[in-house]
This record gives structure tokens, sequence and C-alpha cells, in this order.
């Protein structure tokens, strides 16, 4: 039996074993590509350099690691072959319950009565309280999508879809809809400065190590690869479910407090569409949407693509609807390659 | 459709529940903050009143949605609807959809594009989006004489949603007060969209900062993506009392960086008192008397002089 095990986990992992060209060069390809484009052009036209900037680089970063986070656990649930479309309401709900325990209980020197738990009393606690209430929401909201897909077998896409109304709703039901401000110095250095870009570099490189060197990540391709083969080796193929999606809603609650602590605030619309563009920054990075195949490192590169898209075309003066029409065209490309490589794959069989 | 099923039943335990009149709202979405305002005024005003009864449902900025919301009400026989339309130009439909029902309709906040071709049960109750980014922009133009800057001025603009009818209007409304004489100094160097977000305005003034853009003001379609530049230009260790920085809504959180010296000029609009036009003028039509087809309430310049008048209204 353990001989068994090794094998189908082996067999699982062999297509990756192959790599003679490895889907993370092609888009580490593209990102220098499109960059080294955008700094001719911007010689061409802006008359300056768009790479040698630090301020630029800075916030090309800045602005897509949030997104970046939950792509993280998104390229791990789209590995095991399901999709996860609830990340962006998950950051909405996380957001607006988490910054509720972050209030300041002063802004500027006057009383914060509009803090949503002010008769409570519960204002200026210490940041590990709304830290621990987001990450248990996210995780929560992940368990029940993981419990949901391995035990009733409905469709991945159908429970996140669920997931993804009732979020929102959560979000908006929180305080009717009405914003939420004013966290404490200690929420808000979340996301001030650097630190979003340190959360997602620690996050990115702790779930490459797993991935790579652990059961879990052994395990995570395997069922990808071939669910009947990892349950038939004695994978417990629904327990795994249940763990890959808890730690996806996981991350996106984090996702979700560093973007409220960004922007010192949290709305009930925050995150719309998020989860979209996570599964594009995954896709892009060469992440196998038919599942067993992909790796955080791709995703990080997707993610840099991304960034450099958005600041490129407002360093080129490009108007938005360019941007969004040359981003789904990229996502488009990336698909393609990679059902051509599957093909190809196949035939070299 | 089940949702639509859903609704309709609500509407029905509602209707019955109640001997008075009953009013169905349609907003274009809850997560707005502006429209939350507008839309807890109206039920706090409908509190206060006798025999009245309000239903509220959220279109989801879906036109569909909102369609099948407004037949819902008919059908369940509502004394009059308020609606706050998701798209201002798809309104002919939700018209006749009222008058072929014979139920009085009130627009709210968003102008209908119909609206000299409404019946005369039908009414709008909102404000006149010109106004808003001319008061902002031409208070801009001032702060910018007031500083000398006659000789030529640089401003960056911050645009809302593209497809939405008040971004359009306010960033006309910037255009033609700079073409104006006394304003023509100064010069757009930037203007993109940061769809009404905070933290898309930040990136995007982060971007421009980056790329060594200058400018004297910010002009913004709102005050959330306002207080995203002035967020980012802050870390990028900025003197933003510097710049003159506008928005529009009178936010909370805009009028507590007004306070303190980052944001210059902000246009309030009564949303509050527009939910309540709105009510005011749903009832009227309920009981069958005449009232005017357009109910302006007007905008209303917030600088740091009068700005403690505006602290609790929204």
């Amino acid at each position: 039996m353990a001989e068994l095990t090794s094998q189908s986990v082996e067999g699982g992992e062999s297509p990756r074993r192959r790599r003679h060209w490895p889907a993370e060069l092609n888009a580490l390809i593209g990102l220098v590509g499109i960059a080294l484009f955008i700094e001719i052009l911007g010689w061409i036209f802006v008359g300056q350099s768009f790479l040698l900037n630090l301020a630029r680089l800075r916030i090309m970063i800045l602005q897509v690691v949030v997104i970046g986070i939950i792509a993280v656990g998104v390229t791990q649930v789209i590995i095991t072959g399901g999709i996860d479309l609830s990340s962006g309401s998950v950051v909405g709900a996380t957001a607006m319950i988490a910054m509720s325990f972050a209030q300041a209980g002063e802004i500027y020197g006057e009383p914060n009565t509009r803090a949503v738990f002010w008769e409570l009393g519960w204002v200026d606690l210490p940041v590990i309280v709304p830290l621990a209430v987001g990450l248990g929401v996210g995780l929560l909201a992940g368990f029940i999508n993981g419990a949901l897909i391995a035990y009733t077998k409905i469709p991945p896409f159908i429970a996140t879809l669920g997931m993804m109304v009732t979020a929102r709703g959560v979000a908006k039901w929180w305080t009717r809809g009405e914003p939420v401000s004013f966290p404490t110095d200690q929420f808000a250095a979340i996301g001030q400065g650097m630190t979003p870009v340190l959360i997602f570099v620690a996050v990115a490189a702790l779930f490459y190590l797993i991935l790579k060197f652990t059961v879990y990540g052994t395990h995570t391709y395997a069922i990808g690869s071939n669910q009947d083969a990892a349950r038939m080796s004695g994978i417990n193929v629904e327990r795994h479910l249940v763990l890959v999606y808890s730690i996806a809603g996981l991350l996106s609650g984090l996702a979700g407090m560093v973007v409220a602590a960004r922007g010192l605030t949290a709305q009930a619309g925050m995150g719309i569409m998020y989860e979209l563009d996570a599964i594009a920054m995954a896709v892009i990075g060469g992440v196998s949407l038919a599942g067993g195949r992909g790796s955080i490192m791709g995703a990080t590169i997707g993610m840099l693509i991304f960034g450099v898209i958005i600041s490129g075309f407002t360093f080129l003066s490009l108007d938005a609807y360019y941007q969004e029409m040359i981003k789904g065209a990229i996502i488009v490309a990336a698909v393609v390659l990679d059902v051509w490589r599957q093909k190809r794959r196949a035939m070299e069989g | 459709m089940k949702k639509t099923l859903m609704a309709a039943g609500l509407t029905a335990m509602m209707s019955t529940a109640a001997a008075g009149e009953t009013i169905g709202v349609s907003m274009a979405l809850f997560d707005d903050n502006f429209l939350t305002v507008l839309r807890n005024g109206m039920s706090d005003y409908v509190d206060t009143l006798d025999d009245v009864d309000i239903q509220i449902l959220d279109a989801e900025n879906d036109v569909g949605e909102q369609l099948n919301q407004i037949e819902n009400f008919a059908a369940s026989g509502v004394d009059a609807m308020i609606v706050n339309p998701v798209d201002t130009s798809a309104t002919a439909a939700m018209t006749q959809a009222a008058a072929s029902a014979g139920v009085p309709l009130v627009y709210v906040n968003r102008q209908p594009v119909n609206l000299s071709a409404l019946p005369d049960n039908q009414a709008f109750v909102g404000s006149n989006e010109v106004e808003s980014g001319t008061l902002e922009t031409f208070e801009i133009c001032k702060l910018l004489r007031g500083q000398g800057l006659t000789d030529g001025a640089q401003a960056v603009v911050l645009m809302g949603e593209l497809s939405n009818q008040a971004a359009q209007q306010r960033t006309a409304d910037i255009h033609d007060v700079l073409e104006l004489e006394m304003c023509n100094f100064i010069e757009i160097v930037e203007e993109q969209t940061a769809n009404w977000r905070r933290t898309e305005a930040a990136d995007l003034m982060s971007n421009w900062l980056s790329a060594g853009t200058e400018f004297d003001a910010v002009i913004s379609n709102n005050d959330e993506m306002a207080i995203g530049a002035i967020q980012a230009m802050q870390n990028a260790g900025m003197d933003v009392e510097e710049i003159v920085v506008g928005g529009v809504d009178a936010t909370r959180d805009a009028l507590l960086q007004m306070q303190q010296g980052n944001l210059d000029v902000t246009v309030f609009q009564n949303s509050a008192g527009q939910g309540e036009g709105a009510v005011d003028t749903a009832l009227a039509l309920a009981r069958g008397e005449d009232v005017a087809r357009t109910i302006y309430v007007p905008f209303e310049l917030v600088t740091p002089e009068n700005m403690d008048d505006y602290m609790q209204a929204n």
C-alpha cells in the first residue's frame, strides 16, 4: 500500500517533472516583454524611463499585492481542479467586520461616537482582536465553501458563487451599508507603507515552500491531476479539499484587512471583482484551470504583469478603457496557451 | 427568478400589513455611501409618519433587476413607487411599467433621461447636477487666483465611473468652468477615472507622482477619491496643505480631512433632504395631488469657513 501511494503521487507530479518548458517561463517572458515594450514607448512618448523609478516600482507592486494575497489561495484551489468565486465578497465582509473591532475611540481629539461598537465600549481594542476576528470570518467562509464542495459534491463554481452572494449580503447588512472608518494606528499599520508587500511576500513564500516540500502540496497536486487516483491511493480527498478552501478563505480575509487598513476605511462594496482578477493572475502565471499544474511563483508573475499594465497605462496617459481591453486579451491569450500546451502534452503522451 | 419570486412574496406580505399608504422603493445599489444616507433618510423620515409603510429593495446595479422590482411593486398594489435608477438612460421602460399599472412614480437623485416626457403622476426629486461640479471647480479657481497663480496653474482630474451620468456631468462642468476667462489660466495635465473609489484614486495618484506629474490642484468628482489622492500625496511626503484639493459629497470622512487642512472644497448634496422630498412627493401623488414635475434640492458649497454646519448632516 505504501508503495502504491508513492507511485500514484509520483504519477500526479510527473507532468511537472518533465519540465522542458515550464509555464512560469512563458509568463516571465511575457512580463519582461510587456515591461520593456512600455519602457520603449515611455522613452518615445513621455521622455522618461518607466522602470528606473523607485516610486513607480513601489506603487506597481503595492497596487496589486492585496489581490496577490488572494491569488496565493486561489492558486491552490485551482490546482485541486476547483475555483473560488467568493474571494472578493469575503474581502468586503471581513473588511467591514474586522474594521468594526479596530476603530479608534478618538478622532482628532474628538470622541468617535459613530464607531460601530461605541455603546459597548469596544474601541481602541488591541490589534489582535480585529486580526483574529477577520481571519476567523475568512476561515469560516472558506470552511463552508470547502465542506459544501467536499461533502455535498456540488460543483465548486456553484458553492463559491453562493458564498459570493451571501458574503456580499453580510458586508451590506453589517452596518446597513454605512462605511466603517478611522481604525486605531496599530490596525492602520497593517496597510501603511510597504507592509502589504511584506505580508504578500511572507504568505507567498510560505505557501511556495509548503506546496513544494510537504505532503499537503503533494496531495493538492495529486487531487487536481486525478481525483479518483488520489482517493485510491489513500488520500482523504474530502478533508484535504476542506483544508484548501479554508486556506483560500483565510487569505481572502487577510486581504480584506489589508485593503481596509490601506484605505483607512471599510466599505460594503470593497473587493468587487477581486476574485476574477485573482483567478486571472493565476491563469496568466500558468496555473492550469484543468487542475494539477501551476505554482505560486507563476501566480506571482501573473500578479506583477497586472501591476506593470496598470502602472504602464497610467504612465503612458492611456485611457482606462484600453487598460481593461488589453487585460482581457492577455487573460484569453494565457488560457489559449495553456490549452495548446495541454494538447501538445497529450500528443507526446 | 427565485429572487424575483421572493421579492414578490415579501412585497405582498408587506402591503397587507398596514392599512395606510405603502411606498415601494427600488435603490440602484445599497453599498454606496451616498445612496445609503439617502436610503436611511427615507426610512427614518417614514418612521416619523403615521400609517405609511415603506419597503426598500436593492437593484444591485442591475437594470433588469430594477425593472422586475418595479413590475412586482405594481403587481402587488403599492400606492406609489420611488426609484433611484441604476441607469438613467433606461428609465423609459420603468415609466411605462408604472404608468400602465396606474401607480405614481418618483425618480430620486438621478435624473431620468425622459424627464420632459414624464406623465402627470410621475416626478423627479434630485439636485441639479450641473451645480455640483461648477461650484467645486469655481471655488478651486478662486483659491488658485488667491494664491497668485494667474500666470498658469496645473490641475489633475479624478473622474468617477465613466458610465455614470453624474461623473460625466461633473467632468463636463470642470471643463466648462476652466473655459471661463477668469479661470482659463488652469490647465488640466492629467484626467483619469478611479471609479469613485478611495484606493483606486490613491494608486492612480501614486502613479502620477512617480511619473513626476506636477500640479497645483486636484479636482475630484467625489470626496472618496479626493481622500485617496490626499493619502497618496501624504505617503509621498508632500505638503498637502499647499495643494488645492476639491471633492463633492461632504461626507464625514471628507469633513474631517477638511478640518486637518487637507481638503479645501467640497459640495454638499442634501441626500437626506432628497429622500424626504421623494417620500413627500410620492405621498402627494398617491393622494392625487398636483406636484411639479421636477423638484430640485440645491447643492451647497462647503469650505473650512462653513464646514461646522455640515458636520452632523451626513
